[in-house]
């Protein structure tokens, strides 16, 4: 962290009110009182071990990619879904925001989610539907009085009211809206998510000297992994795409350079094949590389119909697609 | 001692406080202003000159030390082996570089179980990416034994840090300098410090107008050598990639941070198509070692430790792959 970070910090502690100010600079040291002040917390493999069996996954309700992710979107890792426009990232992104927030005798969360969006496309309406047809499975599922009590709690007026959405305009915003949500984190703990859609495009945009950009995104990679660990949030990002030209050939490759490859923990690419959509692990240091099928329905993030062949000539039936839970 | 102590706190006054002033100040002079005799400043000179010097040591006496300190950590997998003139060495700092995916994070892990497990030794874990899973490592012990205790041993053995910035990096070892490096739970000395990755700390800091992200770098790589040396232990470090203006992948952090690691392996995926595939198999590249020759190549397969322990059976994969 440079000195204009700090500056910059104290200056919006300052702001927010001289008790709150230090209340915030003890959070913060308590937030990092693990690694720092005297001593460092360590852990040994089997400590950590434990630790990882306590934590969920976010499941994305689509059972193949469940699987191919050990159980869902791990919790206390940065995952990035790179892809064309139009593939599915956003939906994915507010199918996770919904998810999270499934009751945990359900086997879910039950966290709530800060959604940054920075290009404007968080459609309300759609949120309602993937909100609505999460609720109707559940409930569907709801055998044991505690799920039914929690069904009780879980609607979509719930869901909304669990959503906190930031709007950023450009990397500054951005990038502030950053440094102050280690406070807001320690203010709301019931956070297990954090969805910025999409880290690429305040990026992209208004930079001259490429050399910032990138040293700018390695200090957001290093924040965003520390607040991920510290405050055991899942935090998922989504990248465009551009064409990269090697020696006459063009390839399409995820955006912000190469460099930004480094900082999440979890690569997705989402891309077409045919009339398919592919989703592929391309990076993870903790599951095979591996692709499933996915589709977007009006329900939301699901499994591809298995009975689907795209060159059959018999007449498809069209198949009610229950995800496997 | 006591009374250099008192002196020095009286020559305060005078100005001189580090030891380098009073060693490079002109000892008649300060006998002038200060009540110290100039036989005592001389005095204290010969004796602060004595305490801050290094000795000279005949090669011999290096060599032998050497022969007895030193030992070579074998990294599990045969390839890197083969690279690395048989494993890692105490010592010195090994550099792994490789672009997002292509294996760093793995092999270390590979690394630290080997060495847990088959070597019975401690390992320290420095993880600043977020990367490290503990499933991960217990999967490649299950492949490595199917014995729960043992592998609940080998867990015990190695020493996590989770840390995401480079102060709390130069905290971190410090402060594992002055305690001695003590091992965990699981008994064995301490025999690898692994930092993944020390690009992820660092380069927020290097170029633009910031001055402070060499001196920075420069820190960590000393405590880092020095830990080495002193507590005879290997130092595994990872490093990102960046191109160079003719396009060619080179190791990240410049060239101040080139001199720093006495081996540097460069890891590339071994892509057969044009788009991102699913492929395991990886290179590694020889590019500086002051053992080998340079630019040796050696493909390997990221799938050799999630290998069964069992006997070879015709199924596995890996028989065919093992270069």
């Amino acid at each position: 962290a440079s000195l204009f970070q700090q500056e910059a910090l104290q200056v919006a502690w300052r702001k927010g009110g001289g008790d709150e100010g230090e209340g915030g600079a003890e959070e913060r040291g308590g937030g990092r009182g693990d690694e720092g002040g005297g001593g460092f917390v360590s852990l040994t493999a089997l400590e950590l071990l434990q630790k990882e069996e306590q934590l969920r996954s976010i499941v994305t309700f689509s059972s193949q990619l469940d699987g191919a992710l050990g159980g869902g979107l791990p919790v206390g890792k940065t995952t990035e879904i790179c892809g064309t426009p139009g593939v599915g990232k956003t939906q994915l992104c507010l199918q996770l925001a919904v998810d999270v927030q499934i009751p945990q005798c359900f086997g879910g969360v039950e966290g709530q989610v800060v959604y940054i969006d920075t290009e404007g496309s968080f459609l309300l309406q759609r949120v309602v539907d993937i909100a609505s047809a999460t609720v109707r499975h559940c409930s569907l599922l709801a055998e044991e009085e505690e799920q039914r009590v929690a069904m009780t709690t879980f609607t979509v007026e719930t869901i909304l009211s669990n959503m906190f959405l930031v709007r950023c305009h450009d990397y500054i915003e951005l990038l502030a809206e950053l440094h102050l949500l280690a406070n807001f984190l320690s203010s709301h703990p019931r956070v297990r998510l954090l969805v910025i859609d999409s880290v690429a495009f305040p990026f992209r945009q208004h930079f001259d000297e490429l050399s910032q950009r990138t040293r700018l995104l390695n200090g957001l990679a290093q924040q965003l992994i520390a607040m991920a660990t510290n405050h055991n949030i899942a935090i998922l990002m989504t990248n465009q795409m551009t064409t990269r030209l090697q020696g006459g050939q063009s390839q399409l490759v995820p955006a912000l350079g190469e460099n930004w490859g480094h900082a999440p923990t979890i690569r997705l690419l989402l891309h077409w094949m045919g009339p398919r959509r592919l989703a592929t692990i391309f990076k993870s240091p903790g599951h095979m590389d591996s692709t499933v099928q996915y589709q977007i329905t009006s329900e939301g993030f699901r499994d591809a119909d298995q009975l689907e062949q795209p060159q059959s000539k018999r007449p498809r039936t069209h198949i009610d697609q229950s995800p496997v839970n | 001692m006591s009374e250099d102590v008192t002196r020095q706190q009286r020559d305060k006054t005078l100005k001189v406080e580090e030891v380098e002033d009073l060693v490079s100040s002109d000892t008649e002079e300060l006998a002038q202003k200060c009540s110290v005799s100039y036989k005592a400043l001389f005095a204290i000179r010969r004796v602060l000159l004595a305490q801050h010097t290094a000795f000279p040591v005949s090669g011999a006496d290096l060599y032998e030390e050497l022969l007895s300190s030193t030992a070579i950590l074998s990294t599990g997998n045969p390839s890197l082996d083969k690279l690395l003139d048989s494993g890692l060495y105490t010592g010195e700092i090994t550099e792994l570089s490789g672009g997002p995916g292509s294996g760093k994070s793995q092999v270390c892990f590979g690394v630290a179980v080997h060495i847990s497990y088959q070597l019975k030794q401690s390992v320290i874990f420095i993880d600043t990416t977020g990367g490290l899973t503990a499933k991960r490592l217990l999967q490649m012990l299950q492949a490595e034994t199917s014995n729960t205790e043992e592998q609940m041993e080998a867990l015990q053995r190695i020493r996590i840090f989770r840390l995401f910035d480079v102060f709390t990096l130069l905290d971190c070892l410090r402060s594992l300098r002055s305690g001695g490096l003590q091992a965990s739970v699981g008994g064995g000395s301490v025999k690898a410090v692994i930092v993944d990755s020390v690009s992820a700390v660092i380069s927020p800091l290097l170029g633009g107008k910031q001055n402070e992200g060499m001196s920075l770098m420069i820190q960590v790589a000393g405590l880092l050598k020095t830990t080495a040396k002193d507590f005879n232990v290997a130092a595994l470090v990872t490093n990102h990639v960046t191109r160079s203006g003719g396009g060619e992948v080179q190791p990240g952090l410049g060239v101040s941070w080139s001199h720093i690691p006495r081996t540097r392996i460069l890891l590339e995926r071994v892509e057969k198509a044009a788009t991102i595939g699913c492929s395991s198999r990886r290179s590694a590249t020889l590019i500086k070692s002051s053992r080998q020759p340079c630019h040796i190549k050696e493909e390997f397969d990221l799938q050799w430790w999630s290998r069964s322990a069992e006997g070879s059976s015709g199924k596995r994969k890996l028989d065919e792959t093992d270069s």
